[in-house]
Parts: structure tokens; C-alpha cells; sequence
């Protein structure tokens, strides 16, 4: 066998393992020296202990997290639907899609702190929201609606012309065929691209390390008040040396939370496959 | 019902929704260059991205320039892709030409939950293994470019992996059936013939991995020491996003380093934007539907 051929069957070998090692390694780790930490009062208390956080639970960064999660997958999730039905179904004119879906690719280039200056300047100082999970919800909500639209837009246009086409033709509305064929026929798709913004906003820290998150707030669903959130308590714990054992379960219930959608997602979308 | 009536609604509030959307999109670009212009006008873009010393406070002798804050961020994502490259080369391999398409469809999924991990968990995991491995080897500080590197370097495999591998799988289908029955041994097919035909997917997902590796935040601040200082393999140094998450906590509204922190935010913006544009240009005009 020649040297090429050799080189690349080491290379493909080895990476392989390596990479599948890594995933393993990474999940593994997190689990084992994170569960230990886990039980129920770690995730129904608030933190306690000389420096906030050594001991006790994180209930609020769960609540904050969520609360914030929620507010960001509805604006996204409202805003990426309409914009992409409008986009597919009402306008006509290619050069506006065009400039519509460029300034959309755009802003989803935008790395994730600049949304964090963004968001803390206009929520947070500008609108008078102060730090608060509203801010912090629609920061992430900007962030994560060109993931979400540019996907609703993309399983929007793959639905089979032939049965719109039946559908008008048969004198039906647009408004009815959109509500009866369009919608049904990408609810997965949806529902799929909603968790991806999801995923995205429930791990993101620096969006929100200006306009939300602090480092100790009490268990309140208050969307006005400033919270805790996992990523960012994840953070401080960390770089601030304030317990590792607690940083460990932390990380393992972000990593859940997210490994749990990351499933309902996948499943979502394998079922469309068959 | 009157559905005309409805249909009608629902086109204008379609319409409503969306030009909000493309307004609020618009104006998060206008806004950003705008809070800049400040310290545009006041120290002046060559000043700015070419000097050398960063002192936004410094009462006696302020300086704002972000030349070596750049060059790290240039420098540490670089260096991540030159670390995930062969990685991801030999992986996407192994995905699209190794493994049979059964094993392959169970064990892809994993790859792309490693895309879904947060940042702040890499970060957590680069400053308890990699910064310690360092600093257990000897030096007297793991948090360095080559820290920042090989963390960001395992963030970006993910994508890199996804581009590549498709291609090839699509590469391997077409060619298969005629080079088995030539009698060509696999190694000499993915050797030959996947791996040249397939150099453009691979140019597309470096320049994917380096917009990506460009914007890191909370991974890269974590390991990285955080100095805006020249930056050296085994060095500390600073990024554009770190300096960012760092400095704005403390800069008042208004004032030129506040102003100075969205310039550089621009700067970020300006150099994912045209690396992405890059990548459209290259997908539209070489490849066609290669990738």
C-alpha cells in the first residue's frame, strides 16, 4: 500500500476515535461529577453559604433561565412564522425577499456579545427596562429569530407546489390553505426550529451578562425583576473559585436541559424522514 | 365567514409583522454604528484599529487601540482551525466513507449535540483540563492562545465536520459502484478521488469555522488570561468578544470607552460579515451544487 493511502487511513481512524472519544469524554465527565450534586434540594433552593453559591441550590437560575427562554422562543417563534409565511406565501417581488432574507442572514452572523451590547443599551438603558428577565428574553429573542426563520422559511418553501396549487385552484383562500396545508404540513419543522432557538438561548451567557443575570436573586417569577440564569451562574462560580462541586451540577443540569430537547428535536425531524 | 375579509387581514398583518422584523434588524446595524461614531470622531478609525496600547481609563495618558486585540482574535481562531482541520478532515472521512449509512444515521446525531453544547460549558471544561494540563506540565499559567485554541478548536469541529461530510458522502455514492468494479481498493478511492474532489467543501468549512471561531465569547474569555497584549503561542492575550463581555460592565453610557467597546463590537461584526460573504460568494460562483 502506498504512503498516501496509509496516511489517510491513520488520519480517518484516529480523528474518528478522537472525536467520538471527545463526545463521550465530555458527556461522561459532566455526568459523573455532576450527579453526585444533584438532588432535590440543590434545584428547589435558593444559594446559600459564606460566598453565595457554596452551598444550597440554584432554583432561581433555573426559573430565571426558563423564564428568559420562553420570553425569547415566543418573540422569535411569533416573529420567524409570520415573517416567513409573508416571505413564502404573500410577496411577490424577488428583489425585496432578497434584501428581507439578506439583512436576516446578516444579523445571524452577529456573534452572540454584540447582541449583548445591543440588548443592554436599548432594553435595558434606552427603554427603561433595567436588568430584568424581559430584557435579557428579548436580547435572546433577537438573537435567535434569524435561526428560527431562516429554517420555518426553508421547510415553508420545500412544501409540494402541486398542493397549493390544488387548493387555490379550487377556489380556496390563501389564509384557509395556509392554515389547512401549510402550517399542518411543517408543524414538526416548526416546533424543531423553535427548540434549535431554544437550545441556543438556554446555553447563551454573554447576551445576557449585561441585561439579566446577577448573581443572586430570590425565587420570584417577577419579569421585571433581574435573575439568576444557569449559564451565568455557571460562570461566576466558576471563574470566581466560589465551589467547584457546585459548578459541576450546574453544568450537569444545563447540559440536560439541553441534551433533553436536542433529542425531542431530533426525533421531530427523523419522523419526517421515514 | 367572510374568508376574503380574512384573507386580507391576515396578508396586512403578515406584511405588519414582517417589515417590524426587518425594521428592528435593520436598526440593530444602525444602532451599533451609531453608538461608534463617537469615538470615531474622536480618535479616528486608523488610530483605533492600528494602535497599539488599549488604557480606555487611564487618566494621565489614555489610549484606545485595538491592533493587538485584533491580531489575537485573528491569531486564536487561525490557530483553532489549523488544530480541528486534519481532526475534522479524518472524521468527516470516517463518517461519509467508513462507517455503513445505518451506523452512520445513529452515531451523526452525537456530533451535532457537541454544536448544541453552550460556550460557557467548553470554557468550564478548557479551564479544568486544558489550563490545568498546562500548568501541571509547568508553566507557570495554562491560560494561553493555545488554551483558547484548542478549546475553540473542538467548538468548531462540528461544523466543519457537517460541510465536509456531506460532500463526500455525495462524492462516494456517485463514484462507488464504478471504482469497486474497476477493482480500485477503498484507500486508493478516498485518497484519489474523494478527498481531492471534495477541496472545495473543505476551503467552504475553514472559512465557516473561522466566522464561527471569530464571534466565541465565554469559551475563549475564560481560558485566554484576558491581556491586550501582543499576542505569543504561550501567551496571554485578549479577544475582541472577551474585551467586549470584560469592559462594558464597567463603561459608563456615553463616554468614549463605552463607544470604544461598540467600535470594536463593529469591527467584530465587519469581519464575520465578510467572511460569511465570502463563503456565499464561493458557494454560488465554484461549487454550484457540489456542496
Amino acid at each position: 500500500m502506498r504512503k498516501k493511502e496509509t496516511f489517510y487511513r491513520g488520519l480517518t481512524y484516529i480523528s474518528g476515535a478522537l472525536v467520538f472519544f471527545l463526545v463521550g469524554f465530555l458527556f461522561l465527565y459532566i455526568f459523573f461529577k455532576g450527579y453526585k450534586v444533584i438532588n432535590l434540594n440543590f434545584l428547589l433552593d435558593v444559594p446559600q453559604g459564606m460566598v453565595l453559591g457554596q452551598e444550597g441550590g440554584i432554583a432561581p437560575a433555573i426559573i430565571g433561565s426558563f423564564l428568559s427562554t420562553f420570553i425569547a422562543c415566543g418573540v422569535a417563534g411569533f416573529f420567524g412564522i409570520f415573517t416567513s409565511i409573508y416571505l413564502v406565501f404573500y410577496e411577490k417581488n424577488q428583489k425585496k425577499i432578497k434584501i428581507i432574507q439578506s439583512i436576516i442572514k446578516c444579523i445571524g452572523g452577529i456573534p452572540s456579545i454584540v447582541f449583548g451590547l445591543f440588548g443592554y443599551t436599548l432594553f435595558t438603558i434606552y427603554f427603561g427596562f433595567g436588568k430584568s428577565i424581559i430584557s435579557g428574553g428579548l436580547t435572546l429573542g433577537v438573537m435567535i429569530f434569524p435561526v428560527v426563520e431562516i429554517r420555518i422559511e426553508k421547510s415553508l418553501r420545500e412544501i409540494d407546489e402541486n398542493i397549493l396549487k390544488a387548493s387555490y385552484s379550487m377556489g380556496v383562500s390563501k389564509f384557509y390553505t395556509i392554515y389547512k396545508i401549510g402550517i399542518p404540513y411543517c408543524l414538526k419543522e416548526i416546533m424543531a426550529s423553535i427548540l434549535l432557538g431554544y437550545n441556543y438561548a438556554i446555553g447563551a451567557t454573554a447576551p445576557i451578562m449585561f441585561c439579566m443575570a446577577v448573581i443572586n436573586s430570590p425565587i420570584a417569577f417577577d419579569i421585571k425583576k433581574p435573575a439568576m440564569s444557569l449559564s451565568y451562574h455557571l460562570y461566576t462560580l466558576m471563574t470566581q473559585g466560589i465551589s467547584m462541586k457546585m459548578a459541576y451540577g450546574t453544568a450537569f443540569i444545563l447540559l440536560a436541559l439541553i441534551v433533553v430537547v436536542t433529542i425531542i428535536f431530533q426525533i421531530l425531524l427523523r419522523k419526517r424522514d421515514e | 365567514m367572510d374568508w376574503k375579509k380574512l384573507d386580507k387581514f391576515f396578508e396586512c398583518f403578515t406584511k405588519g409583522v414582517t417589515f417590524f422584523s426587518f425594521f428592528i434588524l435593520s436598526f440593530i446595524i444602525i444602532f451599533i454604528v451609531k453608538e461608534s461614531l463617537s469615538l470615531f470622531k474622536e480618535i479616528g478609525v486608523i488610530d483605533f484599529i492600528f494602535g497599539k496600547r488599549w488604557y480606555p481609563s487611564s487618566y494621565s495618558n489614555p489610549a484606545m487601540g485595538i491592533f493587538n486585540i485584533i491580531l489575537a482574535t485573528i491569531y486564536i481562531s487561525i490557530l483553532s482551525i489549523v488544530i480541528a482541520f486534519p481532526v475534522g478532515l479524518g472524521c468527516s472521512i470516517f463518517l461519509s466513507c467508513v462507517l455503513k449509512e445505518k451506523t452512520k444515521n445513529i452515531l451523526k446525531p452525537y456530533i451535532d449535540i457537541l454544536a448544541g453544547i453552550p460556550s460557557v460549558i467548553y470554557g468550564f471544561l478548557g479551564l479544568i483540563i486544558v489550563v490545568k494540563f498546562f500548568e501541571i506540565l509547568g508553566r507557570p499559567s495554562g491560560e494561553s492562545v493555545l488554551s483558547g485554541g484548542i478549546v475553540l478548536s473542538i467548538m468548531v469541529l462540528p461544523f466543519m465536520i457537517d460541510v465536509c461530510q456531506e460532500t463526500m458522502t455525495r462524492i462516494r455514492k456517485k463514484y462507488e459502484n464504478s471504482s469497486k468494479s474497476l477493482g480500485i481498493s477503498r484507500w486508493y478511492m478516498i485518497s484519489e478521488l474523494i478527498v481531492p474532489a471534495s477541496k472545495k467543501a473543505m476551503i467552504v468549512s475553514i472559512i465557516l469555522g473561522l466566522g464561527r471561531a471569530l464571534g466565541e465569547t465565554m469559551a475563549v474569555m475564560m481560558v485566554i488570561g484576558n491581556a491586550p497584549i501582543f499576542p505569543k503561542l504561550f501567551g496571554k492575550a485578549q479577544t475582541i468578544s472577551s474585551l467586549i463581555a470584560l469592559e462594558m460592565g464597567m463603561a459608563e453610557v456615553g463616554s468614549v470607552h463605552y463607544s470604544g467597546l461598540f467600535a470594536s463590537g463593529l469591527c467584530l461584526m465587519i469581519m464575520i460579515l465578510l467572511i460569511n460573504f465570502s463563503v456565499e460568494f464561493i458557494k454560488n460562483r465554484y461549487l454550484g451544487d457540489e456542496v
